[in-house]
Parts: C-alpha cells; sequence; structure tokens
C-alpha cells in the first residue's frame, strides 16, 4: 500500500478540501446541485442556461467598461469614443455588452416561449413562471438604462421617446415621467439615475430573482413534457 | 418528487451529461456572440444634442411593439378624446399582467403541446401581433 501512495504534496487538494468539507460540509451542497436527474424527454433546448450566460458575460464585459466610463453628459461621450478608439480590445469589449444585451433579451423571450408551448409553468410551477416573468422585466429594464449611457444622438432620443411612452398613463403619467428622467427633460440627473439602475439595482435584483428561480427548478425538478398531466 | 416515480431508465443525470451539453451550448454562443461583434461592431453616432431632433427617432426593438401600439391606438377615437391614450396604455399592460398570470388564467392538467391547441393558437396569434408592430414600428 505504501509505494502506491501519492507523493505528500499531491495529497494538499484533498485535504484542503477535507478540511471545509469536515466544517461546513461541502459534499452535501455539492450533491444538492449537481446529482440530480432530468427527465430524458425534457427539451429544454439550454434556452434559459444560455440566457444566463449572456447575463455572465454582460457581468463581466460591463465591469470592464465601468473602468473607464465616465457618467457625465459632458464627458460620457468621449469616454465611449476613447474606450473603442484607444483602449486595447475596448471596441470588442464594448460591442460584446451591446451585442450580447440584445441576445439574451431574444434568448429570455425564446426561453419564455419553449415554456408556453410545453405548458412548463403549470402547477406546481407557477411561482417559477412568476419570478421568470420578473427576470424577463428585469432584462428589459437592463436595456431600458443601458441604452441611454453611451450619450449618442441615439441613445438620447431613444430614451427621451421611451420616458413619453409612460407619460401616456392616466392622470400619473407625468410624474412617471419625471421620476425615471428625474426632471423635465432628459438631462445629466437622468444619466445619473439610469447608471445607478443599471450598475446596483438591476444586477442586484437579477441576482436574486435568478438564485430564487434556480433554488425552485433544483427542487422541483425540471417539469417532463411527456407527462400528460400534474406528476 | 417526481423523479422517484419514474423509471431510471427515463432520467439523465444533471452531472455531468446535462451541464456537458449546456457548456457546448455556451461555447457555441459564445462564438456567435464574438462573431457578431467582430463583424458588426456597435457603432457611435453623433454626440447628444437636446436641440436637434433627429428624422426617425425610435426606441429599441424590444419596446417597439408598445410605441407602435401607442401610436396606432389613434384609431379608438370615436370612443372619446381620451381613449387613444388609455387604451394605448391600458391594452399592452393588460396583455402584460395576464402573462404574469399565465398559470392562474390556464388552469387546464393537460401539458403537451398537442392536446392544447387553443393555446397554442392564442401563442402564435399574440406573436404574429407583436412582431407586426415591431416591424410596422421599424419601418413607419
Amino acid at each position: 500500500m505504501k509505494a502506491t501512495q501519492s507523493p505528500s504534496w499531491a495529497r494538499i487538494p484533498n485535504a484542503i478540501f477535507g478540511w471545509f468539507d469536515e466544517r461546513i460540509g461541502l459534499t452535501g451542497m455539492i450533491t444538492a446541485l449537481l446529482h440530480m436527474e432530468i427527465p430524458r424527454s425534457a427539451h429544454t433546448y439550454y434556452l434559459g442556461g444560455i440566457t444566463m450566460f449572456f447575463f455572465m458575460v454582460q457581468a463581466a464585459t460591463g465591469i470592464l467598461l465601468s473602468l473607464y466610463y465616465q457618467p457625465t453628459p459632458e464627458a460620457a461621450y468621449d469616454s465611449i469614443l476613447f474606450i473603442m478608439n484607444e483602449l486595447n480590445f475596448g471596441w470588442l469589449v464594448r460591442s460584446v455588452h451591446a451585442w450580447g444585451a440584445n441576445l439574451m433579451i431574444v434568448f429570455c423571450i425564446l426561453h419564455m416561449l419553449r415554456i408556453i408551448v410545453q405548458g412548463a409553468y403549470k402547477k406546481p410551477r407557477e411561482v417559477t413562471w412568476m419570478v421568470g416573468m420578473g427576470l424577463l422585466f428585469i432584462t428589459l429594464g437592463f436595456g431600458f438604462t443601458g441604452y441611454l449611457l453611451p450619450w449618442d444622438q441615439r441613445a438620447y432620443w431613444a430614451t427621451t421617446v421611451g420616458t413619453e411612452i409612460a407619460a401616456a398613463v392616466p392622470f400619473i403619467g407625468r410624474n412617471i415621467l419625471e421620476f425615471l428622467r428625474g426632471g423635465a427633460d432628459v438631462s445629466a440627473l437622468t444619466l445619473s439615475r439610469f447608471l445607478g439602475v443599471h450598475m446596483l439595482i438591476m444586477p442586484a435584483s437579477l441576482i436574486a430573482f435568478l438564485t430564487l428561480h434556480i433554488i425552485i427548478i433544483h427542487k422541483q425538478g425540471l417539469a417532463d413534457p411527456k407527462a400528460r398531466e400534474d406528476e | 418528487m417526481s423523479n422517484e416515480k419514474s423509471s431510471p431508465k427515463k432520467l439523465l443525470p444533471f452531472w455531468p451529461h446535462y451541464i456537458l451539453s449546456e457548456l457546448i451550448a455556451w461555447y457555441i454562443m459564445f462564438g456567435i456572440l464574438l462573431a457578431l461583434a467582430a463583424l458588426v461592431p456597435m457603432g457611435l453616432e453623433e454626440k447628444a444634442n437636446p436641440l436637434e431632433t433627429p428624422a426617425h427617432v425610435k426606441p429599441e426593438w424590444y419596446f417597439l411593439a408598445v410605441y407602435q401600439f401607442l401610436k396606432v391606438a389613434a384609431v379608438f377615437n370615436f370612443l372619446g378624446p381620451e381613449a387613444p391614450r388609455l387604451l394605448g396604455v391600458f391594452l399592452p399592460m393588460l396583455g402584460l399582467v395576464a402573462l404574469m398570470f399565465l398559470p392562474f388564467l390556464d388552469r387546464g392538467k393537460k401539458r403537451t403541446a398537442r392536446e392544447r391547441p387553443l393555446m397554442l393558437l392564442m401563442t402564435a396569434l399574440v406573436l404574429i401581433i407583436v412582431i407586426g408592430l415591431t416591424l410596422w414600428g421599424q419601418y413607419s
């Protein structure tokens, strides 16, 4: 036995894992996360997972962009020009962030359509569905607030007409519009609050909703589309 | 839980089988994303000028359907002067609320697509309307 034993340094990873496992029960957590079984006939087409993947890409590229972005009407446009023209691979990171945003919305909608067609929102998965709708709204909110940040003509006027949709609400429409813009017009205040929502409120709420979404899915297992009724 | 009742033949282990194919899907998507970003890089228009409205102002594509519906809602004018604005905002909102509470509106027990033709028909109809409004908004 002694001859086949691995050298002492090779046992270090196991020893570290064992140290933590003994104290916080890592094995149980990993088993709970990974060792579930899914119905063979459950064709998810990976749509939800792909949406989550795009969110991870958005988080990574968004953090990189935030290192160079300057959130004032005077400096925002020039900082985007700097990112695109001077910074190594800045153009690529910004383009990936912009394309990733659109693809994330596309796959979020495709995921929703798949759930509708397969009837996977039915009992007992009503809560997962509603949390998922929350995720769709947050994703759209990400798009809406992020669009203004480059502060070019398209960004400015798309936000102007976008917030005007809210103004059509009877009685309180004007108040909603001023709340969104931080005043009567799209201004420096709009930029500040859109950035705050885009970089703090949206990511925090998306991570919270996504965690809940995945915990419930793990708890219930995937819906088997071949099962004709509730299990 | 359903997993315990079904026969083992019908089940696939999440790890590593499902995770592996999920990772392959991510890898392909990453390739598509990089290709799109490299071949069609995001442009930048002129710096924002609040005094100069461009000719064709539009919101992002995913808000175009609502935006276009708000414009089209002018046809409700025969119901009164406030009707277009009211209906233009409330009908899409009502649609979204209905979508949110879909599991409580559609309480049928049948799950497979083949057994729910009405649901599929309604989904297709809503999709056609939304895509139609989006295209209309884009090319008007």
